[in-house]
């Protein structure tokens, strides 16, 4: 029981926030199994980190897309994780625990580090607003890349029928050949990141 | 083929004709009005209520629920912003234009209180003024369907890609006709499926295809060159059953088979579907028949549809005078992916102008059919205007082309078509007729229009594609006794034997696209695709030394002749290089790859050698078709009919400077291709044909020193399923042991 409740914290708490200059903060969270994971310096020589959520549609129609992208770019050092900007206004943390790893389990995510952002700490140090945004940081933990991962969608509810544009692949090849990249920052479309904090203020109301 | 089938095939390749049994979704409610403090209790929830749930609660369509104030509330920001600019709740006629029951639109003032409430942080408000949930059928909508149909087996979606369209058959089988007031729609992956047209298709003719691929139903968004058939309405998300008004029904003869056209838009997790479908009958046959008012008929079909790339403003235009008083209970209107707007006016005999539809985003997705609220009486001589605007830029972001192409009319989603349609009924049998008559008048002079303009060769083609039977390659010998057989069963055409003989090229065809793509089989009998793009592959020829092949590409207007390794991959990864550009827009086979490197084709009724070296500019060679030139370059072979005659096989020098006298006419019937030398350049094997099949495969012994001479020709064996002769040539072994055929397989 104190083992789990120890657990709880983790999940949480980002465990320690350390601030460099002009570099992304090292922030720690804590995963699903309560291990503690950095997401922007896996020691890899670029690291994406994906702002996903369990409930939005557009993230989830981009589980296969980021599910490749990783284990493609694997090879070429580059380390992913996956951030759960979920909303959790269920009673306990556990359910909330439990549609996450569904959501593993269904959308064939198992291999990927993956933790729920719920301060919104991983999201912030970024400024992630958007599921699903990619974000690429270096071996010396600059953001690199921030945006959509292609242009598939054209706004809500318009698909391409081709997709034109891969931005974090390319992002990726660029920081990988260490050249720059071409389009740093691209508009995410999908679901806004929500402040928890919001909601409690009318939670007693 | 004859224009009923065309006309039937009509009826059912355009299923978005929608039968009046659309199901619109529930009702909405009376406007609420911002106040200082918006809560959600009172002025939120009631718009979510009325609005939102129907799809978006557990066990529905949309991706999430919003029954709840946590629902709502940690999506505010979302909901605020997809309200604010229209894309939901999903409605895309023109508020104003044409008013419709059901209209799943919100006011300017809810919008307004949505956007309040989130800036104002969300209150919850007094808990004791929340509305009640509003409650749900789980079961039938319309209660306990006459009969229950279920599709035989489940549907497996894959978890990503692009947009499925699925074709599944659940046989009625109804022994006497029944009028249907209603279907009620219940697909089990809601998730996924995103609409489904319904029609009725009588005589197996669907059946005949379901299942062909390995899985359930079959693909595409066209059903042609099938016989009898018709339109049952449709559903999409959102939707909920209603029954036609006024005792209407439609038809559904006995012995037809009931046929889901389903849209699946996959969502990053497989999925499978397995619907059912419940059917409301009436007793007896109504009086009056519902009749589709369409413009510019069989969705302009005649009207040389031909988008330029880029043109953001094509657009066609129709219109019509009816012939008897109308009322008219529904418009629905259909493009594929480059339509953008759709705009339908009528003007009464007294000038008065009646909205009909405005669509000014068409989507693909949303094949919606629009019910007027109030049934709308158009008299005799009113006047209907039809629009139909395309954008084939790049700024439209579901053109399926990057870069843009030129487009023309056809089935498939790739190529364009448009029409807006009214559900109408005429007062009298008299009228019905009347209007029928004209109806079938427009048909008929948009039919001869197609005849004229190339619209219906190119129809054509797409229903022989589709009609065609499924073919084997097979290796026979000189007597013609099967030896091997070599991959799947396809449309396959010009199979083309390596110069070693233990590989096969061949245009195998795809029955969806209607492009034809290279394939290379193997001695082991295994097939793999050389080529994968959406043009017209054809006539490969094998390079000497078998590690090229060189084929004609077609684009609209331009043959090209490529050159792509024989081992490479279909994926675009390997290069094909661009090695001939032919613009007269005429067709261009290739027929030879010499041991000198020259290319041979035929285009018009002349032969050409194309320098695979040098300047790569084509020589005229001589008039004629299927030119092979023989191992030691001395010599060319062809075909020729002088100027429309039969065609006949022959045999020249190849140095053009030559009399004429050393022309040799191989044999005395007619013949066309089927040209092969054997590797010592002293026999040569040629197709006779009787009618345009190829009658029979021959062989004739040649010398060439001192003069030309050609022995007697030997019949070797009578083929199997052979065509185009003319592009066969490589179908035998260099050593004349083994041929090709391609035998129909049931």
């Amino acid at each position: 029981m104190q083992r789990r409740r120890l657990m709880w914290l983790a999940l949480v708490w980002p465990l320690t926030v350390t601030a460099a200059a002009d570099r992304v903060k090292d922030v720690q969270v804590g995963d699903l199994d309560g291990r503690v994971i950095r997401p922007f310096a896996t020691g890899a020589a670029a690291s994406v980190v994906f702002f996903v959520a369990t409930d939005c549609p557009v993230s989830n129609a981009y589980a296969p897309e980021i599910e490749r992208v990783c284990r493609e770019f694997a090879p070429r050092g580059v380390g992913c994780s996956l951030m759960y900007e979920d909303v959790d206004t269920a009673a306990s943390p556990a359910t909330l625990d439990r549609q996450v790893r569904t959501h593993l389990d269904e959308y064939k995510h198992r291999g990927l580090p993956a933790a729920i952002d719920r301060s919104r700490a991983v999201a912030t140090a970024v400024r992630a607003t958007i599921t699903p945004t990619a974000v690429v940081v270096d071996r010396q933990g600059a953001v690199r890349y921030r945006g959509r991962v292609d242009n598939l969608y054209a706004a809500l509810g318009k698909t391409r029928q081709q997709i034109t544009s891969h931005d974090l692949r390319d992002a990726l090849d660029a920081v990988l050949a260490g050249r720059p990249v071409a389009h740093p920052e691209t508009e995410a479309i999908g679901c806004f990141i929500t402040d928890p904090a919001l909601l409690r203020t009318h939670e007693h109301e | 083929m004859s224009r009923r089938i065309l006309l039937a095939f009509f009826a059912v390749a355009v299923l978005w004709q929608s039968a009046g049994l659309s199901q619109a979704p529930a009702r909405a409610a009376a406007p609420q009005s911002g106040t200082a403090r918006v809560t959600f209790s009172e002025t939120i929830a009631p718009i979510v209520y009325e609005k939102c749930v129907t799809c978006h609660r557990p066990g529905e369509a949309a991706p999430f629920s919003l029954v709840s104030y946590e629902d709502v509330a940690k999506r505010g920001a979302l909901i605020a912003k997809v309200t604010a600019s229209r894309y939901m709740p999903p409605w895309h006629a023109t508020h104003g234009y044409g008013e419709f029951a059901d209209e799943r639109r919100l006011t300017d003032e809810q919008i307004a209180a949505i956007g309040e409430w989130v800036k104002q942080g969300m209150p919850r408000g007094d808990g004791a003024k929340m509305p009640r949930v509003p409650e749900f059928t789980d079961g039938w909508h319309l209660g306990k369907p006459d009969l229950i149909l279920e599709m035989p087996a489940g549907y497996s979606v894959p978890a990503a890609g692009p947009d499925q369209f699925r074709n599944f058959v659940l046989p009625t089988k109804l022994t006497e006709d029944k009028w249907v007031r209603a279907v009620e729609f219940r697909p089990s992956a809601r998730k996924v499926v995103h609409h489904a047209i319904f029609t009725w298709i009588k005589g197996g003719a669907a059946a005949s295809r379901d299942g062909a691929d390995g899985k359930p139903g079959f693909p595409g968004v066209g059903l042609p060159g099938l016989t009898e058939s018709g339109a049952l309405g449709g559903w999409a998300t959102g939707g909920t059953p209603t029954f036609l008004p006024e005792g209407l029904a439609a038809r559904l003869p006995m012995g037809s088979d009931f046929v889901l056209q389903t849209h699946f838009h996959l969502s990053g997790k497989p999925e499978t579907e397995r619907s059912l479908v419940g059917l409301y009958f009436a007793d007896r046959a109504p009086e009056r028949r519902l009749i589709n008012i369409e413009a510019p008929p069989l969705f302009a079909f005649g009207r040389a549809l031909d988008i330029a790339p880029g043109a953001k403003n094509h657009s066609i235009e129709d219109s019509l005078v009816l012939p008897v008083d109308v009322r008219a209970y529904a418009v629905s209107a259909h493009a594929h992916y480059l339509g953008r707007e759709m705009k339908a006016d009528a003007t009464l005999p007294d000038g008065t102008q009646r909205p009909l539809l405005w669509i000014k985003d068409w989507d693909f997705n949303w094949q919606d059919s629009y019910t007027y609220k109030q049934p709308l009486d158009l008299p005799k001589g009113t006047r209907i205007d039809v629009k139909v605007v395309y954008d084939n830029s790049t700024d439209n972001p579901r053109n399926p082309r990057n870069p843009p192409r030129r487009v023309k009319f056809g089935l498939q989603s790739q190529d364009e078509m448009g029409a807006v349609s009214l559900l109408a009924t005429a007062r009298t049998k008299e009228d019905e007729q009347a209007l029928m008559a004209l109806l079938g008048e427009r048909a008929k002079t948009a039919l001869q229009a197609a005849f004229k303009n190339g619209d219906l060769v190119r129809m054509q083609q797409v229903l022989r594609i589709a009609e065609a039977p499924s073919q084997r390659i097979t290796l026979v010998d000189r007597q013609g006794a099967t030896v091997a057989t070599m991959g799947e069963p396809g449309l396959l055409a010009q199979p083309a034997f390596s110069p070693d003989g233990s590989r096969v090229a061949a245009i195998l065809t795809n029955r969806d696209s209607g492009y034809g793509d290279i394939w290379i089989y193997d001695t082991d009998g295994k097939g793999r695709a050389l080529t994968a793009d959406e043009e017209g592959d054809s006539t490969p020829v094998w390079s000497p030394d078998g590690r090229q092949i060189a084929y004609v590409r077609a684009d609209f207007d331009t043959n090209g002749i490529y050159v792509r390794a024989a081992d490479g991959a279909a994926d675009g990864s390997a290069r094909a290089e661009l090695v001939y550009k032919h613009t007269t827009g005429a067709p261009l086979f290739l027929t030879d790859w010499s041991n000198a490197g020259l290319l041979c084709f035929w285009t018009g009724e002349s032969i050409y050698a194309l320098p695979l070296n040098g300047d790569r500019k084509p020589v005229e060679l001589l008039r004629g078709r299927a030119g092979r030139i023989s191992p030691d370059g001395r010599l060319i072979a062809y075909s020729d009919n002088n100027g429309g005659g039969p065609m006949k096989t022959y045999v020249r020098r190849l140095n053009l400077s030559a009399p004429a006298t050393e022309v040799v006419q191989v044999h005395d019937g007619t013949a066309l291709g089927g040209l092969v030398w054997r590797a010592d350049g002293k026999a040569l094997t040629f197709t006779s044909l009787a009618g345009l099949q190829v009658s029979g495969v021959w062989q004739v012994e040649i010398s060439d020193a001192p003069t030309l001479a050609v022995g007697p020709p030997q019949m070797l064996f009578r083929p199997v399923g052979v065509a185009t002769p003319a592009q066969l040539s490589s179908f035998a072994t260099r050593d004349l042991e083994r041929f090709l055929t391609l035998v129909p397989v049931r």
